[in-house]
C-alpha cells in the first residue's frame, strides 16, 4: 500500500483506542477529583494544567478518550444495523419497495445531521445512551444510500445471476454474494461515520446538549474551557487538539477505502 | 482625545501608583477628565418610572437623584431629603427637602415634584413596575410646605426607605416628563451631577457635568462615557490598552490576568451574592428533617468558596453577609462533618445513602458548584447525577416543583425585609421552596412594621437562625465579585447592591 494516509490514520487510533483502553494505568490523576489549584498552567504534576475545577486536564483529555470512542462506535454500530438492511432491500429487490425506501432515506438527508441531532436531543435530553441513539439515527440514511447503489451494482454483475440460475434463495445470494462484495463499502463508511459521530457529539457538547458534567468528555471539555482561554487555553486547546486528530484519523481511513 | 495616555504618560503613571497606597487618602480631588465605563449593557430605558433592566441604573444614579441614599452598610441617609421625623404609630413619615435644588431643565425641586413623582408611580394608568412596591404602602403624598412633604403610610413600614433609595426614589423632572411623553426614555432629566447628552443604543450613553449640581464642589469629572462590552474578557482587555476606566461584574478567574498590574485597582465586593442549595421542604425525601441535616453536614463551603471564588467570597452561614447592618455572627448553620452526616443519613433511614438528580442550570458557577457538591455527596454515599437545564426554563422549573434540588443566588437588598420576607415567609412571593414555620412568619412580620433598628436587628437574628436550622436550604457561600479601574482613578466605593456609583470619582494624573 502506498498511502501514507492510510498508515497515519491507523496510527492515531492505535494511539487513541489504547488511551481509551488503558485510561486508568496511564491517566496520572483521578480525572474527577478537584483541587485548589485551580487553571494552574502545565507543571510536572500536571502537565497540561489544571481546569477551573483543579482537575488534571491530561487526566481528562485521556478518559475522554473512553467517551469519544464509546459514543463513536457506537453510533457508527446502531447507524449500520439500521442503514445496511434497508439498502440491501432496497437495492436488491428494486421495484416499488426501493422506490418508497429511496423516498425515506432522501427525506432524512436532506434534514442537516446537526440540526437534527440537536432537535432530537433537546426532546429527549442528553446521555451518553441517547447521543449514541441520536447520531446512529441522524447517520443511517447515508449508510442506506450507499449499500443500495454498491447492491444495485453487484446484484447485476455474472455471479450473481449465475446463483439465481441455480435457484440459490433470496436469503442465500444476499447473504453468499451480494454482501461480501458491499462490506469494503460498508466498512469505510464505518470508519467515516465514527468520525462523523464523534465531531458531531462534540458540537453537541459545545453547544451544551452533549453529556452532562462531570464526565470526562472532549467537546464539553472546549466548551467550559472557553471562558478561561486567556488564563489556561489549554483547558480548550488540548481537548479540541483531541477531537481533532481522532476524527481525521478515522476520516482518513475511511476515505482511503472508498 | 485628551483622555487617551501617551506611552510617556502610562510610564510615569506606573511609577506613580506605587505610591498610591499610602497617598490616596491624603490626595484633594482633580477637577476634569473623562471616564470611559465599559459595560455590558441591558438598558432599554432611562426613565427611571420604568427601569427594570440591571444597568439602567448605573446611569440613573447619575442623571438623577434618590430621595434618600445608601451607605454602604445598607444604612439610610439623606439625599434629596435632607431629613425626616416618623410619626408616634409610625404611619406617618415627614421629610424636609434640601433647598436650591433645580432639574436639568430648570424646573425647582420641591415638595410638588415630589408628590408628583410618587403619585406618577402610583397612578395605574401610567403602569409604573414600581407601583406594586408602593401601593400597599403608600396611602397619599401630602404637600406640608414648598420644602416639606408627608408620606402618609397604611401601617408602619421601615422598609419604605430602602425604597426611595432606588427606583421609585429617582426623583424626575415633571416637567419634562410631560412634554417629552416617550421621549423621556432617551432624554432623561434629573437633578443629578450629569446630564445625559447623548444615548446611541448598543454603543455609548454621553453624560456630561451639570455645573449647577446642587452638592457643593460636585461633581468632579467633566464627562462620562458609557460604552457597551460584549463581555467581561473583552472589558479586561480594553482595560489593560486604557480604552476604559472601569470594567465591573469581573468574577474570580477573570481578574487572575489582571492582579499585580501596577496600573490597574481591584475592588472586590464580599457582600454580593448569596450562594445556597434548595429544594421543597414538603416533598421527599427532603421532608425528613434528618436527611436534610445529613446533607448540610457533608458540604464542605470553605472548599467551594476555595476553589469557585478562589477563597475570595465567604463561607456563608446565613442569608446575610458580614458588613451589612442586620448581620449577626452567632447565627450558624451545620459544620462540615462528613462522618455525622453518614451517621444522618442512616438514623433518616438511608443506611446506604440514595441516590437523587441536582439540576444544573447552564451557568458556569452554578456547574461548578454542582460538580464540587456531587464530589463531596458521594463521600457520605449520596449520589447525585447532575441534571442540565437550559438556564431560560431554570426558574420556571424551580418555581413550578419539577426541578428540585438546585443551588441558587440572590443579590442582597438594601432592607432585612428584601430578601427574608420574599424567600422565607410562608407568602412570600420567591419562597419557591415551600417552607413554613409561624414562628418565623410572626418574627418577619413584626420586623417589617418595627423602626427601631435595635429591635429589628434581634428580631432577624432569630428568624434567620431558625431558618437556618430548619434547612429549607442550606447556605454555601457569598460570591466574590469584582470591579477593576485603572489605577489613576480615586473615590470608588461599593455599595451591597452591586449598582456602581460613579457620580463623585475623580481622575488623578496619569
Amino acid at each position: 500500500m502506498t498511502r501514507p494516509g492510510l498508515w497515519i490514520g491507523f496510527l492515531v487510533i492505535a494511539t487513541v483506542v489504547t488511551l481509551a483502553l488503558l485510561a486508568p494505568e496511564l491517566a496520572p490523576h483521578d480525572p474527577y477529583r478537584s483541587g485548589v489549584d485551580m487553571l494552574d498552567l502545565p507543571s510536572r504534576a500536571h502537565p497540561l494544567g489544571t481546569d477551573d475545577l483543579g482537575r488534571d486536564i491530561l487526566s481528562r483529555v485521556i478518559h475522554g478518550a473512553r467517551t469519544s470512542l464509546a459514543i463513536g462506535f457506537g453510533a457508527a454500530m446502531v447507524g449500520m444495523v439500521i442503514g445496511v438492511p434497508i439498502g440491501l432491500i432496497a437495492g436488491y429487490f428494486r421495484g416499488r419497495l426501493d422506490f418508497v425506501l429511496v423516498a425515506l432515506i432522501d427525506l432524512f438527508i436532506a434534514l442537516p445531521g446537526l440540526v437534527l441531532a440537536l432537535i432530537i436531543t433537546v426532546m429527549i435530553g442528553p446521555s451518553v445512551r441517547n447521543l449514541v441513539l441520536v447520531l446512529g439515527f441522524v447517520m443511517w440514511p447515508a449508510i442506506a444510500r450507499l449499500v443500495r447503489g454498491q447492491t444495485l451494482a453487484v446484484r447485476e454483475t455474472v455471479f450473481v445471476e449465475a446463483a439465481r440460475a441455480v435457484g440459490g434463495s433470496q436469503g442465500w445470494i444476499i447473504r453468499r454474494h451480494v454482501w461480501p462484495s458491499v462490506l469494503p463499502v460498508v466498512a469505510a463508511q464505518f470508519a467515516i461515520s465514527v468520525s462523523f459521530a464523534i465531531f458531531t457529539s462534540a458540537s453537541l457538547s459545545f453547544l451544551g446538549l452533549g453529556i452532562p458534567p462531570p464526565a470526562a468528555d472532549w467537546g464539553g471539555m472546549v466548551r467550559s474551557g472557553y471562558d478561561y482561554l486567556a488564563i489556561n487555553p489549554l483547558m480548550s486547546l488540548a481537548p479540541g487538539a483531541a477531537v481533532t486528530f481522532t476524527v481525521m484519523g478515522f476520516y482518513v481511513i475511511g476515505a482511503s477505502f472508498k | 482625545m485628551a483622555w487617551k495616555l501617551g506611552r510617556r504618560q502610562a510610564i510615569a503613571g506606573l511609577g506613580g501608583s506605587l505610591l498610591l497606597g499610602n497617598a490616596a487618602h491624603a490626595e484633594t480631588p482633580r477637577n476634569g477628565g473623562t471616564l470611559n465605563v465599559g459595560l455590558a449593557s441591558d438598558a432599554k430605558t432611562y426613565d427611571p418610572i420604568y427601569s427594570v433592566q440591571f444597568t439602567e441604573r448605573h446611569v440613573l444614579y447619575l442623571v438623577f437623584n434618590t430621595l434618600v441614599k445608601y451607605a454602604p452598610d445598607f444604612s439610610i441617609q439623606p439625599e434629596l431629603a435632607a431629613s425626616w421625623e416618623t410619626s408616634q404609630d409610625g404611619k406617618r413619615i415627614v421629610f424636609t427637602l434640601q433647598q436650591g435644588v433645580t432639574f436639568h431643565d430648570g424646573t425647582p425641586f420641591n415638595a410638588d415634584a415630589v408628590k408628583w413623582n410618587i403619585d406618577r408611580r402610583l397612578d395605574p394608568t401610567v403602569n409604573s413596575p414600581q407601583r406594586e412596591l408602593l401601593a400597599p404602602v403608600i396611602a397619599s403624598v401630602e404637600v406640608l410646605d414648598p420644602h416639606r412633604v408627608a408620606f402618609n403610610l397604611t401601617k408602619p413600614s421601615p422598609a419604605i426607605f430602602s425604597l426611595l433609595g432606588e427606583r421609585p426614589g429617582f426623583m424626575v423632572s415633571p416637567t419634562s416628563w410631560q412634554k417629552l411623553g416617550k421621549e423621556f426614555a432617551e432624554h432623561p432629566v434629573g437633578t443629578g451631577a450629569f446630564v445625559l447628552k447623548e444615548w446611541v443604543r448598543g454603543s455609548q450613553v454621553v453624560l456630561e457635568k451639570n455645573p449647577n449640581y446642587w452638592e457643593k464642589g460636585l461633581p468632579y469629572l467633566d464627562r462620562i462615557v458609557v460604552r457597551d462590552l460584549a463581555g467581561s474578557v473583552v472589558g479586561v482587555q480594553r482595560l489593560l490598552t486604557g480604552e476604559v476606566d472601569y470594567v465591573g461584574e469581573l468574577t474570580a478567574s477573570d481578574v487572575r490576568p489582571i492582579e499585580g498590574k501596577p496600573d490597574i485597582v481591584l475592588k472586590p465586593i464580599k457582600v454580593g451574592r448569596w450562594y445556597f442549595l434548595q429544594w421543597h421542604v414538603n416533598a421527599p425525601p427532603f421532608d425528613n428533617a434528618k436527611l436534610r441535616q445529613a446533607i448540610a453536614h457533608a458540604i464542605d463551603r470553605k472548599r467551594l468558596n476555595e476553589i469557585t471564588m478562589r477563597g475570595q467570597g465567604y463561607v456563608s452561614d446565613s442569608p446575610t453577609p458580614e458588613g451589612l447592618w442586620w448581620y449577626d455572627p452567632t447565627v450558624k448553620s451545620y459544620d462540615y462533618d462528613p462522618a455525622k452526616a453518614k451517621a444522618l443519613l442512616a438514623e433518616a433511614g438511608y443506611p446506604n445513602g440514595f441516590e437523587y438528580q441536582l439540576s444544573t442550570p447552564q451557568v458556569a458557577i452554578f456547574q461548578q458548584i454542582n460538580q464540587l457538591l456531587q464530589e463531596q455527596f458521594a463521600a457520605v454515599g449520596i449520589k447525585v447525577t447532575l441534571q442540565p437545564v437550559a438556564s431560560s426554563e431554570w426558574y420556571a422549573r424551580v418555581v413550578d416543583g419539577t426541578t428540585n434540588m438546585t443551588p441558587t443566588r440572590w443579590t442582597q437588598r438594601a432592607d432585612p425585609d428584601g430578601l427574608l420576607y420574599i424567600l422565607f415567609d410562608s407568602k412570600g412571593f420567591a419562597n419557591t421552596m415551600k417552607y413554613r414555620n409561624d414562628k418565623v412568619d410572626a418574627l418577619l412580620e413584626e420586623a417589617r412594621t418595627t423602626y427601631d433598628i435595635g429591635t429589628r436587628k434581634r428580631l432577624y437574628r432569630a428568624a434567620q437562625q431558625q431558618i437556618v436550622t430548619d434547612l429549607p436550604m442550606v447556605p454555601l457561600i457569598f460570591g466574590a465579585e469584582y470591579a477593576a479601574l485603572r489605577g489613576n482613578v480615586r473615590g470608588f466605593e461599593w455599595i451591597p447592591d452591586q449598582i456602581p456609583r460613579f457620580r463623585e470619582l475623580w481622575k488623578a494624573r496619569a
